[in-house]
């Protein structure tokens, strides 16, 4: 993997709490419109969604094994989205990081893209004593016991969105719902594999510190209403 | 002016092996903007959106929906008018 960083570049970060899953994929499509422009800078956004699944371009619902019934009694809905990948499951207990980037100043690169996720991922986990690892076969942060991050990514004129999820505490019944991407795997959590509580902050802070020296970045803590100047505040 | 060809390759999209046709956004026969969305490719986990190469009229599918195929190997073609 190269580590051909340039000097470094000043991504701003968006701390966007908890949110509903449309209302941050709305925001991304706007962002990434954008940044298409040219008129913002390379940015990432960090949330926390409610329980919600979604669905990649080749995925299928096939992998979905309960019920609407079911599903609305849990409240959790279900998005078809633009990423790569199949179905996955987001919600409390699960950092998820949307880097709106553009792979022109990263080397054009989609599978060195994705490789920057996982290691920055792999690295996070050291810091807490975890041992994870990747498999080119199958794209993530796997652990002992399942996998513990998910990568769906989503790339046009160059713009990314979509990004990664870390799942620090999730909900396993909902986990139990589906088979995540396709496959027959158990999601793993950071709780399970350390003692003690695994704090949210933290571990988003070391995930940024981890993927700005990854990506060459200085980050920023930026403000989604000086961003998004005259269009913020229409709420979805 | 006679109508001039140009392949539409699948562009360098960095060391991905192979990628899959999964949407074609522009149907044959339509015509097509240069740097508009023309056609969907996946790779392992990546969807990435591949643009005219060229302004015309998308002549021909060559990689449909479904197909693998690797950088620099043919999608379609657009006849430029």
């Amino acid at each position: 993997m190269g580590r051909s960083s340039p000097s470094s570049r000043t991504v701003g970060h968006v701390a966007l709490g908890r949110a509903g899953y449309a209302e941050i994929l709305a925001l991304q499509r706007r962002l990434r419109d954008r940044r298409t422009e040219g008129t913002i800078g390379d940015l990432v956004l960090t949330v926390e969604h409610e329980p919600t699944f979604t669905v990649g371009r080749r995925g299928s619902r096939a992998n979905l094994l309960v019920s609407p019934e079911a599903l609305d009694a849990a409240g959790i809905r279900v998005f078809e989205v633009e990423r790569g990948g199949d179905i996955t499951y987001h919600g409390p207990g699960q950092l998820v990081v949307y880097p709106i980037l553009d792979l022109r100043g990263y080397g054009r690169d989609l599978r060195g893209y994705v490789e920057r996720l996982e290691e920055a991922t792999i690295r996070t986990l050291a810091r807490f004593g975890i041992d994870g690892w990747r498999d080119s076969a199958m794209p993530g942060v796997w652990v002992d016991g399942g996998k513990i991050a998910s990568i769906g990514v989503h790339v046009r004129r160059w713009i990314t969105v979509h990004g990664l999820a870390l799942n620090l505490d999730v909900n396993r019944d909902h986990f139990a719902m589906i088979r995540p991407c396709g496959l027959d795997v158990d999601a793993v959590s950071m709780s399970d594999l350390v003692d003690g509580a695994v704090d949210p902050a933290t571990v988003r802070d070391a995930f940024l510190e981890e993927a700005a020296d990854l990506f060459g970045w200085s980050v920023a803590t930026a403000d989604l209403g000086e961003i998004e100047g005259g269009i913020d505040g229409d709420g979805s | 002016m006679e109508p001039t060809k140009e392949t539409v390759r699948l562009p360098d999209l960095g060391d991905v092996g192979e990628v899959v046709v999964v949407e074609w956004i522009t149907s044959e026969g339509a015509s097509v903007v240069e740097g508009e969305d023309l056609v969907e490719v996946e790779t392992e986990k990546t969807t990435f959106v591949v643009p005219a190469p060229t302004s015309g009229r998308l002549r021909t599918i060559v990689a449909r929906v479904g197909d693998r195929l690797r950088v620099g190997e043919t999608l379609g073609e657009i006849e430029s008018v």
